[in-house]
Formats: structure tokens, sequence, C-alpha cells
């Protein structure tokens, strides 16, 4: 669904920073754990201006004051020395957070020189650092620390060297898998290719790349650390002479603060550690989210049917499209006035406007146009798979006598595969690999016909494979054992599983080379002639479509550029769009000629020009076309063209 | 004669073992990803390298461009053997042998601003380093490769790009060292159709203005239509036919040209013609098929053609496939 993700992303930010502020605003999680944790590291800094008394000098306090309840002079009360409980957390805090920071700093410098320096390298110093890594790993910290600690003097410095240098483990794996992956990507053959060294291509390829997870990693680790420091302290192996929630546990524990009944004096430093360990998980969690944009829920909405939002023809006026008699064969699908509008935070994109085709029994239609001009949003509203964002604004999808647009998301879910089924783009590539090719139909069909007979079932999935041309004994194969070209052939077997009218293709052939495309082509051709499939064909490829179709919409900018049968568009096409795309298109017959491309991009969807959708980029745009959209004019022989210009008698 | 040529390429070979050796496998088992590919480029030439994916032309340009190390055999580059250049020579050489890759959507780091990224190899190379000759050849680069004005995507990032602007950007990062040859690895495969004539005519300007040489590869003999020279035809590793583009088009020899040309689509309706479809896929390179490697999927295929490999012959001065029935 790149398409349409290219269509909604709303205007883009002018630095990454800026756009990963914008990302992380929208994220409550992140911004909750962002403010508890400024509150913490603002009362730790101003500690001293802020804690009503000194928690290391005893002035003022009476031999009486141990314990004393919550008063207004001591707002959580007094500890075990009377010493003001409110105090020593603010100071407490301090020294947990600088533990906690500087334990972390140690943890993600030497994890992260590990995992990178073992994911970029490889080889023997993989497997050395890696080894070392797991070594690590399988020695329990906790005892190991309390060992050290007990054995050096516990001072804070030893507390932080301690704890930062056993906790790296994860910080190295988790850095060494994110540097393999990028490691292969090609910009970093390409710096190979420009002839840069190593530490170039990790300063600048990989580092930038790995940083994202290792700020996340940083985060978690700073939290695990104050854990371990708290823990220390409360087992009496903390610095004596530096007072952190965990001292100040410690000294409740120990001292009788249970059978006093002062429970303020565990609950607040407990509360402190509670509160920065849960900012810290909420914080990371938010980022790793807004930094990794897969987890990012994306799907599709089923079930939203029709809103008619706007009245059938405000703009570019609907011409009312009589069924034509391009076919003998009868009328499968009638589709009029179709319009699909993106809503995104308020703003309004319209996809797809006001188209109209018609797709008779056996008919194969080429649906052409360049990436971002809603053919596969028209082919999605089609089957009422539109993202969340998007929605039939209006028109109607006329199917066996009924209105898709208006069916309720059950009738529709019945109608998806049975009548209509779809070939998505790049769908080969999400074969699931660790089960069987046709472990994978049969499910398909057991989805779709919850009755199917289970005694058929084995043979309609070697039916349906030898129908696409995979031997049966392939039925049991992993989809890694099958080539692209049969891959794509399962994904056919599969939109067939439930003896479809119509098949959508979303270009199935774009990935594929030459000579696969060609038995792709050839299948399809094959199977609509055996099974009188109608088939709509999307493409950017008008080569593929000559070869093939009977009629071709072009699209541009959303809307209809030209419908007609394939002969026309070829050799009388009237829109100057499908005159320069087929300009575009490089002929082998004609030697002579030299390709040109259309100047421009496809508008964005958000940002429609105001008349002609085409004008910016036309050669023949006069002064009208900037103005008005054009209207969608009939001409005899069933061939729509919306330019101003065939108004003028070409 | 051999001042002629900017690059020779002699009885190139690159296999690579299958699998990892160990006790329990085979030692003996290799991918002939390119197995005796001859090759010669003249200054300021295009060649189209064309064949279906695995028949070794990716493998053949990363081992011209030195990211592999061949097997066997020679490249000559500006008359100076560089098959096994040290890292030293091998930087020295990268200035002069660019590549642009097929996927312009992985092949831009996407932290990197236009400027940082056609810049970077002038620091890599230590090259340009006055701040004002490094503006002005990151400015002329990203012009010549059609990005004008250059202001405009200086501090832009690629993902603010369209597919056909980042590929221009891949080619203005390879232009900026003012290479003599530039290897392109499908550049256009990626990109709507529309789009590729002007990657295209833009490679085309380049060899005119700059008289730079360029290995195309590409599985689709359509798109380079006649932008190349002369075109090579590789098949499991092997060139099977090399000739002119007029020669190879209009009267093609080997049966896999001729099938590859068949299916090629022709953007007239009128003109549905026969196409020879190939069956099956290119076989795994491991265990090549006896005798003509193409034999399995020939629709010609004579007894003879199990038997012995054939080498290729000439048709014409400038014309050669290697099929055993030519000799009829």
């Amino acid at each position: 669904m790149a398409v349409q993700e290219l269509e909604l992303k709303p205007a883009v930010p002018s630095s990454p920073l800026l756009g990963f502020w914008n990302t992380f605003k929208k994220n409550r999680m992140a911004v909750v754990g962002l403010v508890m944790l400024v509150v913490i590291v603002f009362i730790a800094v101003f500690a001293d201006a802020l804690a009503p008394y000194d928690p290391k000098s005893y002035e003022g306090i009476q031999s009486g004051d141990v314990y004393n309840a919550p008063s207004a002079a001591h707002w959580f009360g007094t500890d075990d020395a009377g010493k003001d409980v409110l105090s020593s957390f603010m100071y407490g805090a301090r020294i947990s957070l600088i533990v906690g920071f500087f334990a972390a700093f140690i943890s993600i410098f030497i994890g992260g020189l590990f995992g990178i320096v073992a994911g970029f390298f490889g080889g023997r110093v993989e497997n050395f650092l890696m080894r070392f890594t797991d070594l690590m790993l399988v020695i329990p910290d906790l005892p190991l620390i309390v060992v050290i600690v007990a054995l050096t003097r516990p001072n804070l410095l030893n507390i932080i060297f301690v704890i930062g240098l056993l906790g790296w483990t994860t910080t190295a794996r988790i850095v060494r898998s994110q540097t393999l992956a990028v490691k292969s990507r090609k910009f970093v053959l390409r710096a190979r290719a420009i002839g840069a060294g190593n530490w170039h291509i990790i300063a600048n390829h990989i580092l930038p790349l790995v940083m994202p997870i290792l700020v996340v990693n940083a985060i978690l680790v700073i939290s695990l650390a104050i854990l371990s420091e708290s823990t220390l302290s409360f087992l009496g192996l903390g610095d004596p002479t530096a007072i952190s929630w965990g001292q100040m546990l410690n000294f409740a524990f120990g001292r009788g603060a249970m059978s006093a009944g002062a429970w303020w004096a565990l609950v607040v430093p407990g509360f402190g550690i509670v509160w920065v360990v849960l900012g810290l998980t909420l914080l990371g969690n938010g980022l790793e989210q807004v930094l990794n944009p897969r987890l990012e829920a994306h799907h599709l909405m089923p079930g939203r049917p029709t809103v008619q939002t706007e009245p059938v023809g405000d703009e570019s006026a609907s011409v009312e499209h009589k069924p034509t008699k391009r076919k003998e064969s009868p009328l499968l699908l009638d589709v009029r006035n179709l319009s699909v509008n993106y809503v995104n935070e308020g703003v309004v994109a319209k996809a797809v406007q006001n188209v109209s085709f018609q797709l008779h029994e056996g008919e194969l239609m080429g649906l052409v146009g360049e990436s971002g001009c809603g053919k596969t949003t028209l082919m999605m509203a089609l089957l009422r798979l539109l993202p969340a964002a998007g929605e039939i604004a209006n028109g109607h999808v006329y199917y066996g006598g009924r209105d898709l647009a208006m069916l309720t998301e059950e009738e529709m879910a019945d109608l998806r595969w049975k009548g209509i089924s779809i070939i998505f783009q790049g769908a080969m590539n999400a074969l699931n690999p660790v089960r069987t090719v046709g472990d994978q139909i049969r499910e398909a069909i057991s989805k779709h016909i919850p009755n199917y007979p289970p005694g058929t079932l084995e043979e309609r999935v070697v039916e349906l494979l030898e129908l696409v041309g995979i031997a049966a004994e392939h039925k049991d194969h992993f989809p890694h054992q099958y080539s692209g070209g049969m891959r794509q052939r399962v994904m056919i077997a599969m939109a067939l599983s439930c003896n479809p009218q119509i098949v959508i293709a979303d270009e199935p052939t774009t990935a594929l080379d030459v000579m696969i495309q060609a038995q792709i082509l050839e299948l399809l051709d094959n199977l609509r002639r055996k099974l009188g499939l109608a088939i709509i064909f999307v493409t950017h490829d008008l080569g593929v479509v000559a070869e093939m179709c009977d009629s071709v919409l072009v699209m541009y900018g959303g809307v209809t550029a030209e419908y007609a049968d394939v002969d026309t568009i070829y050799n009388a096409p009237l829109h100057p769009y499908t005159q320069e795309l087929l300009k575009a298109f490089p002929d082998l017959s004609k030697p002579e000629r030299k390709l040109t491309s259309i100047p421009g991009y496809p508008p964005k969807l958000n940002e429609l020009p105001p008349g002609c959708r085409f004008a910016p980029r036309c050669p023949q745009a006069f002064a009208r076309c900037s103005v008005e959209l054009p209207k969608l004019h009939e001409l005899a022989d069933a061939h729509f063209v919306s330019c101003h210009l065939v108004e003028n008698g070409k | 004669m051999a001042q002629d040529y900017i690059l020779e390429v002699r009885y190139l070979k690159k296999y690579f073992q299958a699998g990892r050796p160990g006790w329990f496998s085979r030692g003996d088992l290799f991918v002939h990803a390119v197995d005796d590919v001859d090759l010669q480029l003249k200054r300021g030439e295009v060649i189209a390298l064309v064949g279906e994916s695995g028949c070794g032309k990716s493998t053949l340009s990363l081992t011209l461009m030195g990211l592999e190390e061949a097997t066997e055999g020679t490249i000559l580059f500006e008359g100076r053997d560089i098959t096994h250049a040290s890292p030293k020579e091998r930087k020295e050489i990268r200035q002069r042998i660019q590549m642009v890759f097929q996927d312009p959507y992985e092949s831009l780091n996407p932290t990197q601003t236009i400027e940082e990224i056609v810049s970077e190899p002038l620091h890599v190379h230590g090259l340009a380093t006055n701040p004002e000759e490094r503006n002005d050849r990151v400015r002329r680069a990203l012009e010549d490769s059609g990005l004008k004005p250059a202001e405009d995507y200086l501090h832009r990032f690629p993902h603010q790009l369209s597919g056909g602007q980042r590929q221009r950007v891949v080619i203005a990062s390879a232009l900026v060292l003012e290479p003599h040859l530039l290897l392109a690895d499908e550049p256009v495969s990626m990109l709507d159709v529309s789009i590729r004539a002007e990657i295209i005519n833009l490679l085309a300007d380049l060899r005119q203005k700059r008289n730079i040489s360029v290995i195309f590869i590409t599985h689709d003999l359509g798109t380079v239509g006649y932008f190349a020279d002369r075109v090579a035809v590789m098949y499991l590793g092997r060139i099977v036919e090399i000739g002119t583009m007029g020669e190879v088009l209009k009267d093609p020899q080997h049966p896999y040209t001729k099938a590859l040309l068949s299916v090629i689509p022709v953007p007239n309706p009128r003109l549905r013609r026969k196409r020879i479809i190939l069956q099956g896929e290119t076989p795994n390179p491991i265990d090549l098929p006896k005798g003509c490697r193409f034999h399995p999927r020939c629709p010609v295929a004579i007894e003879a053609c199990k038997l012995s490999d054939p080498p290729l012959q000439k048709v014409s001065d400038t014309h050669s496939a290697a099929c055993l029935l030519l000799v009829r």
C-alpha cells in the first residue's frame, strides 16, 4: 500500500528532528514519561533550594522526633534519626539519578562499541566479542555485584563502575543485530563503491541508524541501573555517606520503621523508585514507537459503507454513463461516479473523483497511470478495503444487481474473494515462510468457504496449483523453495480459490524479470479464456497493457483522463496525458524516435491544482485549463476524454 | 590498440563457494556466477548487459568495481591491471569507476541531507578540501544530473524526493568524482515508466557531454532501447551473444536473445505477435547443465547441444553468438 502512504503523507517537516518532535508530541505515553522524568530531574537538580531541611545536619532535632507522623512542618514525616523524609527524598533523587545515568552511560558505551564492531566486522572479531558477551550474560549479575562491592570499598564511584561494567550485555546484542541489518542495506554498499573505508562507513552510515535503538535501550538501561543501585543500598552495600532512595529504605527497614508503623519512611523512597522507573519505561516504550514506525498500526478498515458526503457530480460534472456496448458479453461490474476521500486530521484529500467504468465477462481492462494517481485506491474502494482514513464519498459499484457501496460489512465480506478477488501488489513476498504453500492455499479456501467438504479440499489445492502451472509435487514445499515467478503464481491460485468472476491484479509483474513477466501475463490471459474471468490489470507499464488488454482506463490525479478500447488508446489517443505517456514508453520498433519524459510529477492529492489536474505538466495547456476542471466528454465510439481540447473539435 | 579501450575484461571468472565449507558439506560445490567473460569497452561507449536474474550480470559489475574479488582472469582499466589491486590502489581507481544502484529508495542513507550525500565522495577521497570548491562541485554535479537549481535540493532529505529525483541524486553522487566509467545496475527498473525515459536521457547526455563510458545492466532490453551502442546478452554467467544494438535487435542469432526480444512489450495492440515464452527459470548455477548451458530451455535444441558447449563465434566483425546452430 505504498501508493496510499505516499498520497497521505502530510507536508514534510524540514528536518528529521522537527519531524521527530511532531510525532513524539502525539505519543501520549512518551510525553507522560518525559514529564515524569523532567519533574524528578528538576527536584534532584534543585534539591538545595527545594528541600525544607538539610538532611545532613542535626540542627533543631530533638530526641523524641523519631518517626514523627506527617505534619505541616514535615509533610512526609521524619525518619529514624528525626530527619525530614521529604528532604532526604529530594537529595536521594540526586544520588539515585547520578548512579543511574553514569552507570548506564558506561554500559551503553561498552555495549554499543561491542555491538557495532561485532556486527560490522563479523568473522572472528564477532565470534570473540559475542561469545564473551554470552559468557557475561550467563553470570548472574546481582550475586557478582554483591561480591565485588563487598570486597571493594562501597563508595559511589565503585558502585557506578560495577553496575556499568556488568549491564552492557543486552545492549551489545541488540546493537549487533541492528548493525547487521543496517550493514546489509544498499547505501552501505554504495558508500563502499565510493571508496569509503570502514570507519567512515561506521561513523556516517551505521551509527546514525543504530542510534535510535541505542537511545531507546539507554533509557531502559538507566532504569535498570537505578534499580540495581537501590537493591545494593537496600542490602546495605551502598555508600553510607550518600543517601539514595535505596539507602533510605535500608535505614527505615533496618531501624524499625515497620514496627513503629512509620509507613511514610518506606513508602516515600519506594514511590521515588517506582516513579522514575515507570517514567523511564513509558518514555522508552513511547520512543520506540516513535522511532520505529513499523510498530505503528496500519490496518485496512473494511466495512465502512459509503458516506455520500458529496452530491453526485459537483465538480467534474459527471456524464451519465450508459453501459456501453463495447462487448457482446454480459455486463459484470458497473462503477459509476465513484469518489474516494482520505480524511487526515480534518484535511480532506480527494484521492479518486467521479470515476466510472464498466467491466464485461471475460474482459481484460488495463488501469494505467503513474504512481500516486489513485489506481490502487480505486481498486481498494471497489473491495471496500480502504485504509482507516479513506471513505467512499459518493458513487455506486453495481455488481450482480447490488450496489457494493451500500452493502453491510457482512454482505461485503461474503462477496470478497467469491465475487471479486485481488492479487495485492508485492503480496508474493508475504507468504508465511514456515508453512507449506499447499497449506496456505488450503487455509485460504477454508477461511472463505467454511463448509467446504474436507475430503475434496486436497484435490482442490492440487487443481488450483495445476491451473496456475505448478506441478502437484511442489504442494508441500515451503515458499523459500519457490522462485519469485512461482510465488506470484501461488498468489494467483489463491485469488482464484473461491471461483471469483472478477480478479483485480495490482502490478502483478512489476518486480519480475521480463521472461517471468511474460509467463505470468500468458497465464492470466489463458485463465480468463478458460474461466471466463474478467480481469482488471493495474499497471504503469503501457507495453503490458497493449499486449493483452481489451479496454484501458487512464487515470491522472484521481480522475479519469481517458477511457476507451485498447486500439483507440494507442492509435488515436486524445488526452495529452495519454499521448505523453506513450511517448515516454520505449518502442524498439521505432529506432529513430527519442524518448521523451513528462516533466514534473503527478500532483499531491492534498494540493491538487485548481483546474485540470494535468495542466501544470501539459504541453498543450491553455488559459482555461488552469481554471476549470474539464468535463468528461463522451465521443462517438464509447471513448471518454476529460480535456478541454476535445470540446473545440480537437 | 589497447589505448582505445577504457576497460578490457579477459576470461573473468567469479565463483562462490556454495554453502559454508565444513565437515559435512562437499568442498567442491561452486556457484559459477561469472564464467569466462570477455568484454572490451571503448572510451565513451555505452554497452548494455542483458539477462535474467541469476545470470551473473550483477556479480560481474560488483567484480569490476572491486567489491568482489575475481576468481580468475584479468580486468584492465585504462590499460592497467586492476584485478587484484591493493586497497590503496582500489581507492584511487574508485574515483574513476562509479556505480549507480538499482533501488533509489534503499541506496540513499535516510539520515543524510542531499548535500551530505553528494559531497561524501569528495570527503572520502580528500578532494576539493576548500569549502567553496566543494560547494561548486556538488552544485555542478546536482545540476548536471537535472536537479536545478541545486539550492532547492541541498538541504532536503531523501524521503522528501520522488523516486526519479532520488535516482538523480545517486547519479550526482557518482558524477561528483568525475568518473570515466559508470556502472549502472538496473538504474530504472524500480521507477515508473514515465520517469525511466528521463533517467536514460540523462545518462545519454552525460555520455555526450563528459564522454563517460557506461555499462548499463538490465533485464529488459526494451528499457535500454537505442541508448546503448552495443549489447551483451548473458546467460548463466556467460555472454551468449554480443554485438551492436542494431545488429542484435534486427538479426538476433542466439535463441535466448530471440526469446528475450520477443517478450519485450510493444506499445501497439495492432502489433501483437507470437511471443517465445521460455518456460521455467534460469537453472541454478551450481549444477550447470552439460553441453550448452541453455539447452534445457532452448526451443530449438538438438541432440548435439547436450554434448558440446559452444564458444562465441563471429557472425560479423562486430557481432558474435555462442550457438551450435550457427554453423549450419
